[in-house]
């Protein structure tokens, strides 16, 4: 290998277009000339005239771009992940969780815990759930992996606190029961697809 | 037990092994991989799940059940095959709930593994559900009949490893099968179907709740998560618990087993153990090492002052007093100790089985008994026992008592004065003598009498067992066929006949037979006892005996030492003894014992003047077993590693013996310093060891080596019992899932400190009484009731050491007590 | 006699708070307009659309720690940047700022100190500003200091050729060095303005001047990519606001002399009275500073020096000769 080929550093395939920059002044008389030519032509206005016109269009014809956020706050996109949310069902308002511990295990930032325990009515309960939000990525993958739609991350991305680490509990991030009604579905990672059912191949049932 | 080696071919692969192996286990030890669900090692086949058909030269057979046969061809796949094992799993899948998300098997679940294996991406099969609840069969185990695939794994081992025989398949009261599948469906996927269809466990003894010793093998062979610990559901994912393997520190067995731990919960972010696993097909736990797990020191940091004290107290201490629940290597510091300083080390436990284990030796001319409980349950089919409580001292010796019955067609005596209702299930041809507290000598008498090869017992002896044999008459029934003539009259002609017909009728007849004294004195049938015996000794070629720890507190245990010798060198037979607790053979082995303590007294683990404790009620605390890593020398003679599952914060025996200049860096690192004279190996801690090869070899550790001794030719001498004055005699005996203070500790164990009695016996004694040892002292106890138990004798448990049942009874296991009602 | 004194105590105190108060605002300004270049807004929530802004960071930094690097020289690192206020409010001094006007019967002429040589003493004095950011970059014991007390040194000095050069001309053509007869010399209306006598002499002192102030394209001095803040890099507080303050007070000296000097002065302009139309030349000036620090990109060291010594120079030297033949023909 010669010093040549370690020299290259253009690694990947080298789509580039190159732009049409004219020719380079070869010595100071062609130097002098490039000078001139575009001090008469006064290139230099054309950067005045820009900026001046997008002042105008700023002041006067309602162009200005400045979102003053605190008070006005542009939509996000549906898939963004902020803060997590917990999910009740709709028919029961019991919460969907079910405590399978998948979020947990595949939390990269190893930030999810649960408590769970055997409960009077023979199922799993979830009797803690937390999230260190001084830990967690916002990565997705929890709501991603939950096999029942019940951890999805919601709108509220303004997230800053007092203590280093916050801590969110499980009722912290459950839909209030009150606000059942307004319950409103993730469409981001882990959502089901639109195309779900013609994916499933059906089994036969005995009833 | 043939042990012809011979060679079979495994999808091209040759396999060496022996003739009568199963077809399976060849494939398994040679890391073949053949899908079975229902069987396991050591157990017989119970051919309930049919995965694992395989073609043996052409033909279709069950790898589980197909013995090998020197020069088979076995092909593990074809395309029918896999069909047929498509078709089972897709029938496994039939109505099987899908909450994995939340059943505790999930990540580890065999019916998840295979039906992925498997390919079964769709569902042809369907039938209607049956409602099926959920079930707490005993105080530990949790059945949840809706997960159930009755592979009968849980039944298998119930019964042909730990003996119990707890659990049966019983009706589910499903749909019958739709008659179509029979023609669609592969043959064995639709057999295995109508099977499962039918069926689902149930416990044997016809109630709601399980009988048994609530060992939870069942909830660790269970392929999914239907049978799981009571205290373990929905309570954490098995993928979240990190796996420590170690070894159970309870019982001398010394059984392989990961602590799995995980932090305690959101709020308590400390390490916690939170079930025990196991290497079941290789290594069956009890209910102590299961369920015992939780006896860790919790929450120790150093308390320099307490450290400065127990430093004072080693200084002026004579005596130490502890308990063998404790390493090698403690044991060598212990014995550091003695030696530096002269301090006298008392150990109520191990001494009489140390003196014992000596008198062995000196007979033998060999440091240690000959063989282990892994070779007695893989090669004997006639196992004896003498002087063990075999339900209640030692699981493991149970377990191959119990499956050499089951898997070798084997026979079994078994010699106690405590009744037990239990041994007798254990086979068709288990025999039970139940003698006098102290006859042991005649038992071991009647053994050689029975095996011995007459050529070689010394003449003393064979006269000695002539003087036992009487010729008697006894009176038979017998059968016989009388020729009995009639007259009958013909009804239509109304003529006489004499018609002769040939009737059956029972006969008393004298017949001289061959009276055994020592059978009669062991409280057997002496008349019938020599057909008996036949019927049991039919086709045995291998014999095992099991010594109990009744025989070495025994008065005559001399004597004792000098028979066993002799019968394992009279009857070719196989000697394994029980060390009586956890490390009870390596504390023999390393510590010179005293008998008495005298003077000021440190203990560990057992009270004295100054108290180390690793149950945190001491001067100083101590690590549990769970916490301390080193190695412990087990029943099969070995020794093994054990690792620190939990954290602990405080000081070590170690760190006393560094105060006191004699330390090490480490604690392991004398497991490098004991002592190879006695059979130890100068190996470091960090080259030993852990787990089992794919054949089940036991790659733990290694091996004590025996160390010849001098030979003292001594007879054995008469047979004497023993005296016993008082109605009453007490045992010393522990209640199956207790070993010491630290299962009394574990809060999934609750057997009191009570005295059992049989449950006759129990109603005499009321509910509280007072025992008034012969000897001084007396103890107050509740009655509880073991229902397996028989007689007139009580046991009083040893597993608290605040008790001091050793001090009242002496070295020997048995005691002349007065019970009083209170 | 006393009067005299009085009154130059009185212009001299009020010129300093004006100015300085107006070098606030000029902050203010800056970066308003550099926002609506962008299309944002800039400054808007302290006070109505932001003005009390001004008084908010001076509050800061009043109330900011004075921070000496414990290697500094102390004594020139805390001088440094009074060297530069100073300078820039001394050369304020000569410069007529209005047209004189009557107070309560008195008749004040707004300018400190009518010298016969104020043009002089204004460069000159802009020149002396040199040693502020010199000797604050060589004092403050850091590397980008020492970069930036560097390219200060390069950059005034040079460019102070071309001013001198540049203003020459016109001063050839006016014959005196007083700012007031610059004045006077184009009360004339717009056709008498000095710009269009001397364009090119126009052309030079702008750019000089904006090298000088060291205002974009020429910001070289504190470039933050290259020399982090350059000679103020370890400055915090009012003595980085002393800076800042010099800064602003010199953009606005320029602006004055380029309008005195080449725009006709304060000379009424139509019907707009004198005052204001220099107030308003003025003010252009600085939007315009403004202006093309939205606009355009700044040269490199190496660009500068190329610009002043073989564009610049040149060409003032050689406007200089024309108008001296102009003048001789």
């Amino acid at each position: 290998m010669s010093l040549e080929q370690f020299k290259n550093r253009n690694v990947g395939t080298q789509n580039y277009v190159m732009l049409d920059l004219g020719k380079e002044p070869a010595n100071n008389w062609e130097k002098f000339k490039q000078v001139v030519r575009r001090s008469v032509k006064l290139e230099l206005f054309t950067g005045l005239k820009v900026t001046f016109r997008e002042m105008i269009k700023a002041l006067f014809m309602g162009e200005m771009h400045t979102v003053k956020y605190p008070f006005e706050k542009l939509p996000i996109a549906p898939r963004y992940r902020a803060i997590h949310e917990m999910k009740r069902l709709l028919e029961s308002g019991h919460y969907r969780c079910i405590g399978c511990g998948l979020c947990e295990k595949i939390c990269i930032a190893n930030c999810i815990r649960m408590d769970t325990r055997y409960d009077e009515n023979q199922r799993k309960e979830v009797s803690e759930y937390t999230i260190n939000f001084g830990r967690c990525i916002f990565c997705g993958y929890c709501a991603e992996v939950c096999p029942e739609l019940a951890i999805v991350h919601g709108g509220r991305y303004e997230v800053s606190s007092e203590q280093r680490a916050s801590f969110a509990l499980f009722e912290d991030m459950l839909t209030p029961i009150d606000k059942l009604t307004e319950q409103k579905e993730y469409p981001g990672f882990g959502a089901v697809s639109p195309d779900a059912d013609k994916k499933i191949k059906k089994t036969p049932l005995a009833y | 037990m043939s042990k012809n080696e011979i060679t079979i071919t495994i999808d091209g692969k040759e396999c060496r092994t022996t003739e009568g192996e199963y077809v399976l286990n060849v494939a398994r030890a040679n890391g073949i991989f053949i899908p079975a669900i229902c069987y396991l090692t050591r157990c017989s086949p119970t051919l309930a799940c049919r995965l694992c058909l395989v073609e043996a030269d052409g033909k279709r057979v069950y790898a589980c059940n197909a013995k090998a046969k020197e020069g088979m061809e076995i092909v593990t796949t074809t395309e029918e095959i896999l069909e047929e094992r498509r078709a089972i799993m897709e029938v496994y899948d039939v109505n099987h709930p899908l909450q994995c998300g939340v059943c505790d098997q999930h990540g580890e679940c065999e019916l998840q593994n295979y039906t992925l294996e498997l390919a079964v991406d769709s569902q042809h099969y369907a039938i209607a559900d049956t409602k099926r609840e959920t079930k707490n069969w005993s105080s530990v185990l949790h059945y949840d009949a809706g997960l159930c695939i009755v592979c009968e794994r849980c039944v298998t081992v119930c019964k042909d490893m730990i003996g119990d025989s707890a659990l049966k398949t019983g009706p589910r009261g499903g749909e019958a099968l739709d008659k179509s599948y029979k023609e669609t469906m592969p043959k064995d996927a639709y057999a295995m179907w109508n099977k499962l269809q039918k069926s689902i466990i149930v416990p044997s003894n016809g109630t709601e709740h399980t009988n048994c010793s609530d060992c939870g093998e069942c909830t660790a062979v269970c392929p999914v998560g239907a049978l799981t610990e009571r205290d373990f559901v929905y309570k954490a994912n098995p993928w979240e618990l990190k796996e420590v393997p170690a070894t159970c520190a309870h019982c001398s067995s010394g059984c392989h087993l990961y602590y799995e731990t995980r932090f305690t919960s959101i709020d308590d972010p400390s390490e916690r153990i939170f079930r025990v696993k196991n290497e079941w097909n290789f290594q069956s736990l009890c209910g102590a090492g299961r369920f015992g797990y939780d006896y860790e020191n919790r929450d120790v940091s150093k308390d320099p002052e307490a450290f400065a004290q127990a430093v004072e107290a080693l200084k002026k201490a004579e005596t130490i007093r502890f308990s063998s629940m404790i390493t090698n290597e403690e044991a060598k510091m212990l014995q550091t100790l003695k030696e530096e300083r002269g301090v006298r080390l008392v150990n109520p436990e191990v001494r009489p089985f140390q003196r014992f284990l000596a008198a062995y030796a000196k007979a033998a001319g060999r440091s240690l008994y000959p063989d282990d409980y892994k070779t007695i349950m893989k090669e004997c089919d006639f196992v004896v026992s003498v002087g063990a409580a075999l339900r209640n001292d030692n699981p493991n010796a149970r377990y191959a008592f119990n499956n050499v019955q089951k898997m070798n067609k084997g026979a079994g005596f078994y010699f106690h004065p405590v009744g037990d209702t239990l041994v007798p299930t254990f086979g068709k041809s288990v025999e039970c003598f139940t003698h006098r507290p102290g006859d042991e000598e005649y038992a071991l008498y009647l053994l050689l009498d029975l095996f011995a090869d007459r050529q070689k017992l010394p003449s003393e002896v064979a006269e000695y067992l002539e003087s036992f044999h009487e010729t008697r008459t006894k009176k038979v029934v017998e059968k016989v066929m009388k020729t009995v003539t009639e007259t009958v009259v013909d009804e239509e002609t109304g003529e006489e006949k004499e018609v002769s017909k040939k009737v059956p009728e029972t006969v008393e007849k004298e017949v001289e037979y061959d009276h055994n004294l020592l059978v009669e004195r062991l409280g057997g049938d002496a008349e019938n006892f020599a057909e008996l015996f036949e019927k049991m000794n039919k086709k045995k070629e291998s014999y095992a005996l099991i010594v109990g720890e009744d025989l070495y507190g025994h008065p005559r245990r001399e004597n004792l030492a000098r028979l066993v010798a002799l019968v394992e060198e009279a009857c070719g037979m196989k000697v394994a003894m029980i060390p009586p607790k956890s490390n009870a053979l390596g504390v023999a082995l390393i510590c010179d014992l005293d008998d008495e303590a005298h003077g000021y007294t440190v203990g560990y683990n057992q009270p004295g003047d100054f108290v180390l404790s690793a149950l945190g009620d001491g001067d100083l605390d101590m690590p549990a077993m769970n916490q301390q890593e080193g190695t412990m020398t087990t029943m099969n003679k070995r020794v093994v590693p054990t690792n620190a599952a939990l954290e602990y914060g405080g000081y070590e025996l170690n760190d006393l013996m560094n105060a006191l200049g004699l330390g090490e860096r480490l604690t392991v690192d004398w497991t490098a310093k004991l002592p190879v004279d006695k059979g130890f190996q100068a190996v470091a801690f960090d080259d030993l060891e852990d787990g089992f090869a794919n054949d089940g070899t036991e790659l733990r550790g290694y091996a004590l080596a025996q160390i010849a001794v001098e030979k003292e030719d001594a007879l054995p001498e008469k047979a004497e019992g023993i005296e016993w004055s008082t109605e009453a005699i007490a045992y010393r005996c522990n209640p199956q899932r207790q070993f010491n203070d630290f299962t009394d500790k574990a809060h999934q164990i609750f057997e009191p400190f009570a005295l059992y009695a049989s449950p006759a016996r129990a109603e005499e004694l009321g509910e509280k009484v007072e025992v008034r040892f012969e000897g001084g002292g007396s103890l107050l106890l509740d009655v509880a009731v073991d229902e397996r138990m028989e007689g007139p004798i009580v046991e009083i448990p040893d597993f608290k050491a605040a008790a001091d049942v050793y001090g009242l009874f002496g070295p020997y296991r048995y005691a002349n007590v007065t019970i009083k009602k209170v | 006699m006393d009067g005299y004194i009085i009154g130059t105590i009185i212009k001299a105190i009020l010129i300093l708070a004006i100015i300085s108060a107006l070098a606030g605002f000029g902050t203010y300004l800056e970066r308003k307009v550099l926002a609506f270049m962008q299309r944002r807004l800039g400054p808007m929530h302290v006070g109505p659309y932001g003005l009390l802004q001004i008084l908010a960071d001076g509050i800061k930094l009043f109330t900011k720690e004075d921070f000496i690097p414990s290697h500094a020289n102390r004594l020139i690192f805390m001088i440094a940047p009074a060297i530069t206020a100073a300078t820039a409010f001394i050369a304020l001094a000569a410069v007529p700022l209005l047209p004189e006007f009557t107070i309560f019967g008195v008749k004040v002429r707004p300018i400190v100190a009518d010298l016969n040589i104020g043009i002089l003493f204004v460069l000159g004095m802009m020149a002396a500003g040199l040693y502020g950011p010199l000797l604050a970059g060589l004092a403050q014991h850091n590397k980008w200091g020492l970069l930036g007390a560097a390219r200060t040194a390069v950059q005034f000095l040079s460019y102070e050729v071309v001013t001198g050069l540049a203003i020459l001309a016109p001063i050839m053509m006016v014959g005196s060095l007083s700012l007031i007869d610059f004045n006077n010399y184009q009360t004339g209306g717009i056709g008498s303005w000095l710009i269009w006598k001397q364009p090119l002499a126009f052309i030079l002192f702008m750019i000089a001047g904006y090298a000088e102030t060291n205002r974009t394209p020429f910001d070289l001095l504190e470039h933050e990519a290259e020399v982090v803040s350059g000679y103020a890099t370890e400055y915090s507080g009012m003595r980085w606001g002393m800076f800042f303050i010099g800064e602003y007070t010199n953009m606005i000296t320029i602006g004055f002399l380029a309008s005195l000097v080449f725009l006709g002065g304060f000379n009424p302009w139509g019907f707009i009275p004198g005052g204001l139309a220099i107030i308003l030349k003025v003010s252009f000036l600085f939007f315009l500073m403004l202006w093309i620090r939205a606009a355009w990109p700044h040269v490199r060291p190496d660009q500068l020096m190329w610009l002043c010594w073989k564009v610049l120079m040149p060409l003032a030297v050689i406007n200089v000769t024309l108008t001296g033949l102009v003048m001789m023909v």
